[in-house]
C-alpha cells in the first residue's frame, strides 16, 4: 500500500509530501549556497531573485490549472512575446500605462482564447495544437519587430517591479494575488471541480454534463490573460522588448509544475507545490551564478530533477496499477 | 400513461445503424429488464434516455410531456438519473466530490458559484450510510476503492438527484455476490417508492429474480416485451439470440448468458 492511503486527510491526492521535500530542497540547496557565497543571504539578493521569479510564478499558476486538466500550453512564451510587442507599440504611439496595461491583458486572454478554441473545438492534442500557435506567434514577433528591440520604453509601470509597501516588495503582493486568485478558482468555485475531472477522466466528465469544451477555453484564456500579465511586467521590469523575449519561459512553467507535485496526465496538481517549484528553480538559478558556476549548469540540474519526478511517478503509477488488479 | 415513453428513436454512427425505429416504455413503480446481445443496443438506447446521444429519430416524453434531451442535465432535471456501466467516475478525485460531479452544491455570492464543501461531505456520508456502503474516508480518491464501493458511489449520485426513473446498466457486472444483494435491496426500495427503473444486464438469473417485465432488443430492435412472470429464461434467451422461437430452444444450459468478452 502507499502512503497516501494511510493519510486519507491529504485533498484529492495532491500530495503534501511534494510540498515538504520541494521545501526542503530550497532549504538545503540555500544552505549551500550561503557557505559558498556571501552575497546569496542578503536582503539585495533576495529581492533580486524575487524581481526575476515574479512572470514565471505567475505565468506557472495559470499553467498548473492547464496540467491538472491534463492538457498543456508551450505558447505561453509566444502569447508574452506579443503582448509585450503590443504594449511596446503602444506606448511608442503614445498611449498611458493605464491603456498599455489593458492593451497586454487583453492581448493576453484573446490569445489563450485561441488556443483554448483549437484544443477545444478541433480536438487537436494540445501539445501539437499550441506549438503551431507557438510557431506562428514568433512570425508576428519577427514580422513585427524584425529582429531590432523595441527600446526606451517609460518607466511608469515600474513601481510593479521596484516598489514596494510596508517593506513588502510589490512582487510579493502581485504572486499573492494570482496565487490567491487561482486557488479560489481551483478550490472554491464549481469550475475547479471541473478542471480536476476533466483531467482525471474527461470521458466521465462529458457524461455528467461537464461542458468540457467550455472549461477549457475558458481555463486557456485565463493563462493567457497570467502570460498578458507577465508581459506587463516584464515590460515594467525591463522597459524594451527584444527579440529572444519568452523563449525558455513555458518549459520552466511546465517544469516548475511537475516539480511542484502535478501529474503530467492530469487530475492531480497543487498550486503551493508550483509556486515552491518556480522558487527552487530561480532562486538555483541565482545561486549557480553566484558561486561562479556557468548558468548552463542550472538547465542540467532542472532537467535532471524533472525527470527524476517523471520516473519516480511512473514507477508508482505502476505498482499502483498492481495493486488495483489484485 | 406510461411515466417514460420512447417512440421511433434511430441512431446511427457512422455506417452502423444502433438504433433502429425503437418503441420502449417503462411504468412508475415498474422494474423493466432491457436485455439484448452484445451490439444489440442497449447501451446507445439508455444513452439516449440519459440525454448522452443525441438521436437521429424519435420522441421521448416523460410524463406525457416530450423532452428535449441534449445533455444529461436535461434528463436529470426531467427526473431521470442513470448510472452508466462505466460508472462515469473521476478516479483521482475523492468520493464526495464524485458524488456531485457536474451538479456540484453552490452558494451563490453575486452570481458566482462558491462550493459548499462541507454541504457535500455531510451529504455523502448520508448517502452512502442510508446504502450501507463502507467507506473509511470520503476523502479518498475513488481509483483506490473497491468495484462494490465504486458501484455504491454511482447509486449514491442516481440517489442524490432523486429521481422517478433510475437506469442501471450492468449494475452486478464487476461485483461479489454479497454486493449485488446489496444492489437488488436498493432496486426493490426504489420500486416501494414507486420509482421506476431500468436495469440492463447480462446476467438472466438476475434479471428473473428482480424485474417484473422484460424488454428484448436485437440488432437495434425491439424483440419483444414479456411479463417476468409469464414466461422463462430459455424464452427470453431464444428472443435475444433470435434463433428461432422460444417452444424450440427450452432446457437448462440456456438459463443464462455467456459472459461478456
Amino acid at each position: 500500500m502507499s502512503t497516501e492511503n494511510k493519510r486519507p486527510t491529504l485533498r484529492a491526492g495532491a500530495g503534501m509530501s511534494r510540498e515538504l521535500i520541494l521545501l526542503g530542497a530550497i532549504l538545503v540547496t540555500g544552505l549551500f549556497f550561503t557557505l559558498l557565497s556571501p552575497y546569496y543571504l542578503t536582503q539585495a539578493n533576495l529581492e533580486q531573485v524575487l524581481r526575476n521569479s515574479v512572470d514565471l510564478a505567475i505565468l506557472s499558476a495559470g499553467m498548473t490549472l492547464i496540467i491538472i486538466m491534463a492538457c498543456i500550453d508551450v505558447s505561453v512564451g509566444g502569447i508574452l512575446a506579443v503582448a509585450a510587442i503590443l504594449i511596446g507599440r503602444s506606448y511608442q504611439a503614445g498611449i498611458g500605462d493605464a491603456g498599455v496595461i489593458v492593451v497586454g491583458l487583453s492581448a493576453g486572454a484573446f490569445l489563450g482564447a485561441v488556443n483554448g478554441t483549437v484544443v477545444a473545438k478541433a480536438r487537436v492534442p494540445p501539445i501539437i495544437a499550441t506549438l503551431g500557435m507557438m510557431y506562428i506567434f514568433l512570425a508576428v514577433l519577427f514580422l513585427v519587430i524584425g529582429g531590432r528591440w523595441i527600446a526606451g520604453l517609460p518607466d511608469g509601470l515600474s513601481f510593479l517591479i521596484r516598489g514596494s509597501v510596508l517593506g513588502i516588495p510589490a512582487g510579493v503582493f502581485l504572486i499573492a494575488g494570482v496565487y490567491g486568485f487561482s486557488y479560489l478558482l481551483l478550490r472554491g468555485l464549481r469550475f475547479g471541480q471541473h478542471i480536476y475531472a476533466i483531467g482525471s477522466d474527461e470521458k466521465a466528465a462529458r457524461l455528467v454534463g461537464i461542458p468540457v469544451d467550455r472549461v477549457k477555453i475558458l481555463t486557456y484564456t485565463y493563462l493567457g490573460l497570467l502570460a498578458g500579465l507577465a508581459a506587463v511586467l516584464y515590460v515594467a521590469r525591463l522597459r524594451n522588448v527584444e527579440v529572444n523575449i519568452g523563449t525558455a519561459i513555458a518549459l520552466e512553467a511546465i517544469a516548475a509544475v511537475i516539480l511542484g507535485g502535478a501529474r503530467i496526465n492530469g487530475g492531480v496538481g497543487s498550486l503551493l507545490g508550483t509556486l515552491l517549484g518556480v522558487i527552487f528553480i530561480k532562486s538555483m538559478q541565482n545561486g549557480l551564478v553566484l558561486i561562479g558556476v556557468s548558468s548552463l549548469w542550472d538547465t542540467v540540474v532542472v532537467g535532471g530533477l524533472l525527470i527524476t519526478v517523471l520516473i519516480f511517478d511512473a514507477v508508482r503509477g505502476r505498482s499502483r496499477a498492481r495493486e488495483g488488479m489484485e | 400513461m406510461a411515466l417514460l415513453e420512447a417512440t421511433g428513436i434511430a441512431k446511427r454512427f457512422g455506417g452502423v445503424t444502433a438504433l433502429d425505429g425503437v418503441d420502449f416504455a417503462v411504468e412508475r413503480g415498474e422494474v423493466m429488464a432491457l436485455v439484448g446481445d452484445n451490439g444489440a443496443g442497449k447501451s446507445t438506447l439508455i444513452k439516449v434516455l440519459a440525454g448522452a446521444h443525441l438521436p437521429d429519430r424519435g420522441e421521448v416524453r416523460m410524463r406525457g410531456e416530450p423532452l428535449e434531451l441534449r445533455s444529461p442535465q436535461d434528463a436529470w432535471k426531467a427526473g431521470i438519473a442513470t448510472i452508466f456501466q462505466e460508472l462515469a467516475l473521476a478516479g483521482k478525485m475523492n468520493v464526495q466530490d464524485n458524488i456531485f460531479l457536474g451538479r456540484e452544491p453552490c452558494r451563490r455570492v453575486l452570481g458566482i458559484p462558491f462550493l459548499q464543501r462541507r454541504a457535500m461531505r455531510r451529504e455523502a456520508e448520508r448517502l452512502l450510510a442510508s446504502l450501507e456502503v463502507e467507506i473509511r474516508d470520503t476523502r479518498l480518491p475513488v481509483e483506490n476503492l473497491s468495484g462494490g464501493q465504486r458501484q455504491g458511489i454511482a447509486i449514491a449520485r442516481a440517489l442524490h438527484i432523486d429521481a422517478d426513473l433510475i437506469i442501471m446498466d450492468e449494475p452486478t457486472a464487476a461485483l461479489a455476490v454479497a454486493e449485488v444483494r446489496k444492489v437488488f435491496a436498493f432496486v426493490r426500495s426504489l420500486r416501494e417508492q414507486g420509482k421506476a427503473v431500468i436495469l440492463i444486464s447480462h446476467n438472466i438469473q438476475d434479471v428473473f429474480e428482480i424485474s417484473d417485465r422484460i424488454t428484448v432488443l436485437r440488432q437495434g430492435r425491439i424483440e419483444g416485451v414479456c411479463t417476468t412472470t409469464a414466461t422463462d429464461p430459455s424464452a427470453i434467451v431464444g428472443l435475444i439470440t433470435g434463433a428461432g422461437h422460444a417452444s424450440s430452444r427450452r432446457g437448462p444450459e440456456h438459463a443464462s448468458l455467456p459472459a461478456q468478452p
